[in-house]
This record gives structure tokens, C-alpha cells and sequence, in this order.
């Protein structure tokens, strides 16, 4: 079951730019909606990123997603060894008296969960593609990915979202 | 692409919390399906303490052995935010409707919420207004007059507001509501000075407060709206 990180509400929503980190060696782009939208990274339509390292793929919810969800103040994980299913649900985060699932873009075992965000939920506010990363898993169907957006039709996708409202 | 929206709204008089909890479960799943068109789910319950996701028990304020006594329940639920008492003469709506489909986050969703017990308050002259950041609800200055409590699953709303009619704030006393020790709750019998009219036509001024905001072009009136709903179980 789902191990639950109870986590007081912080008052940190400071932005951290990407590009104050050195040894991330990603490029980035800004799309047109003004939320940060990493290249290579993968993305699914419930906004969240994967990022393929390896054996290990990362996995967290995007700038858009946080931007719209408000500050976090809570985040429920799952516990390692537990495994983790493509468009279903490993935990969730409670904003604005809102609990909203976050759902795992591809399936596999997960390895490790940031422990970091019990005490520190707004990690996921301020460094969405960083510090505020919530599983890791070992892919179990590595062809997944395949299914999953780039950073261009990510940026697309949630500027024609946003558009419907 | 935008069409015309449909809103199907059920009037279901009082409901027994876990009934409506079962029926949400069953709506949300049908509507991520698109079996169903956004629905909304007008009712009261008898009185009931309800807890959310964080599970904060520790602003229950009496055993849980004592709520028999004072004729109430106790529910453990997964919708954001803290403690509270929903009971009769308090209008609640649980929208079960596609956040995707209408482009909202959580956070704007919740403020039109808001804005909907805002509205209806204002019909009554009662200057409502947002919380302040952390504190999401309607207040009437120090007051509260409202509260939210929401899931969104796949994107798909339920659980959603309670608005204070005019319920006994005596149960609240037993809680520290939403988890914020040194604020009031407040109704709106108590702070408008005009004739109320009958909770029928409140309610409907609240569906009708909420289809504006979330700009639905149709409503349609769900006849004899039955908890148990041919509606296709969950898998």
C-alpha cells in the first residue's frame, strides 16, 4: 500500500531556474504557454516527465502540471519495490484542498521515491525537473517511451489545453 | 475545439454519505469513459464529520466513540483538505465533470468554486470572499461560510463544496474546522439580514451560480435520480 508522507505546509514557492544548475546537461526550451518544458525528456497528456537514464528512468510531474495544480502541500508515495503500470496512478499531491492522482507514463519496477518531499512538498512547485522528482523505476518495457511526447509536442499539447478553457 | 456544453444535474435531497461516495465512484469512472456527460450532484446529508486524504485526526475534538451520541458519522475519504461537518441545511455539489475537456487545473477549478458560493452569497447582499493563500474556502470576513474538499482522478472531478446555508454550527464546535484553530463558522442565515427562500430555490440559485461560472450552454434536469443508477459498474 501506498506509503503516506503526512508533510506541513511549506510557504516555499520561489522559483528555481533551470540554468542555475551547471551540471544539468540538458537543453531547454520555453514554450509559448510559459511553463518550462525540458528537451530530452518524454511526457505524458496527464503532464508528467520521464526522464531515461540508463537502467533508471525518473519520473515526476512538469512545470505546466505544478503551475496549474497550485502549492503542493502534501504528496503521497508509494513505497519501493512496488511497481508502477503506463496511465495508472502511484500516488497523488493535495493543492488548494485538492488531492489529484498522478499516474506513471510507463510501467516498471519502482526503485526509489524522494523521501526528500514528506518535509518538503513544494519541491515539486519550485523544482519540478529536479529537486521535486517523486519515483524512479526500472522500465520493464523500455518501447513505452516510444508512446510517450517529446518536448515539442508536449509544449503543443498543453497550449491547446489550455486554449479549451 | 470548443462545442456546446452539456451539464446533467441530479436533485437528490438528503443522502447518506457513503451512498453519495459510491455513486461519485461509479459517475467518475463512467465519465472517463465518456459514458456520461459532466454531471453534478445537488444533496445533503444527514450530519457527518469527514476527513481527508492528510487524514487529520487530531482535529476531531471528541472521541470517536461520542459522535453516536450527539446523532453523527465519522468518514474517511481521499478529497484535499482537512476536517469538517456537513449536515442538513448546508447545499452541497459534487461536480463530476472532465477538468481536461474545459483546459482547468486544480487550482482554477477550485477558485470557480469559490467564486460560485461568492456569487450566491452576493444574491443575499453577504460580501463573500476567497481565503487567503492556504486557507481555501469562503469567508465573510473572520468567517467561514464555505468549504471545498476535491479529488481529481484522470482529470475527473469529485467530492467539491458545502455551503452553510443554515445548518446547527453547534457540530462544528466539536472540530477544528478545516484544521484553522482561531477562525469562526459562519452561515448565511446569520450574516444576511433578507427573508431566505425555501432550500429548494437555494439550491437551484447555487446549480444555476455554478453552470454560469463554468459556462455550461445547457442544463439538464436528471428525473428521479436513483443511487442505484443503471450505470455500468466498475471493472
Amino acid at each position: 500500500m501506498a506509503l503516506r508522507m503526512w508533510a506541513s505546509s511549506t510557504a516555499n514557492a520561489l522559483r528555481i531556474s533551470c540554468a542555475s544548475k551547471p551540471h544539468l546537461s540538458l537543453a531547454f526550451s520555453f514554450s509559448r504557454c510559459f511553463s518550462t518544458v525540458l528537451d530530452g525528456l518524454k511526457y505524458s497528456s496527464s503532464h508528467e516527465w520521464v526522464k531515461h537514464d540508463g537502467s533508471v528512468a525518473t519520473i515526476g510531474i512538469t512545470d505546466h502540471a505544478q503551475d496549474h495544480l497550485g502549492e503542493v502541500v502534501f504528496v503521497e508515495l508509494p513505497e519501493p519495490g512496488g511497481s508502477a503500470t503506463q496511465g495508472k496512478g502511484f500516488g497523488a499531491v493535495e493543492s488548494v484542498k485538492a488531492t489529484s492522482d498522478v499516474n506513471s507514463p510507463i510501467s516498471g519496477e519502482i526503485v526509489e521515491v524522494n523521501s526528500k518531499l514528506s518535509e518538503a512538498p513544494g519541491l515539486i512547485n519550485s523544482s519540478s525537473y529536479e529537486e521535486g522528482w517523486m519515483i524512479k523505476v526500472k522500465p520493464s518495457s523500455p518501447s513505452e517511451l516510444e508512446s510517450l511526447m517529446g518536448s515539442k509536442e508536449y509544449a503543443k499539447f498543453c497550449e491547446e489545453e489550455d486554449a479549451s478553457h | 475545439m470548443r462545442g456546446p456544453r452539456k451539464l446533467e444535474v441530479w436533485k437528490m435531497g438528503f443522502v447518506n454519505y457513503l451512498d453519495a461516495l459510491k455513486l461519485q465512484e461509479k459517475l467518475v469512472y463512467n465519465r472517463k469513459l465518456c459514458r456520461i456527460p459532466d454531471t453534478l450532484l445537488s444533496l445533503q446529508h444527514p450530519p457527518t464529520y469527514t476527513i481527508g486524504k492528510r487524514r487529520t485526526d487530531h482535529n476531531l475534538l471528541i472521541p470517536s466513540s461520542e459522535l453516536k451520541n450527539i446523532g453523527a458519522e465519522l468518514h474517511y475519504t481521499q478529497r484535499g483538505g482537512d476536517i469538517t461537518f456537513h449536515g442538513p441545511r448546508q447545499a452541497i455539489l459534487y461536480p463530476i465533470i472532465s477538468l481536461r475537456e474545459i483546459g482547468l487545473g486544480a487550482r482554477n477549478y477550485v477558485e470557480k468554486l469559490e467564486l460560485t458560493m461568492i456569487e450566491l452569497s452576493s444574491l443575499y447582499g453577504v460580501k463573500a470572499c476567497a481565503g487567503q493563500k492556504g486557507e481555501t474556502g469562503v469567508w465573510v470576513g473572520e468567517r467561514k461560510i464555505g468549504a471545498i474538499g476535491v479529488r481529481i482522478s484522470h482529470g475527473i472531478t469529485s467530492h467539491g463544496l458545502a455551503f452553510n446555508i443554515d445548518p446547527d454550527l453547534k457540530y462544528f464546535k466539536h472540530i477544528v474546522p478545516c484544521g484553522i484553530t482561531d477562525k469562526e463558522v459562519t452561515s448565511l442565515s446569520r450574516e444576511t439580514s433578507t427573508m431566505l427562500p425555501s432550500e429548494e430555490v437555494m439550491h437551484e440559485q447555487l446549480i444555476s451560480c455554478f453552470a454560469r461560472l463554468f459556462g455550461y450552454n445547457t442544463v439538464v434536469w436528471k428525473e428521479n435520480p436513483s443511487i442505484l443508477s443503471d450505470l455500468e459498474e466498475i471493472e
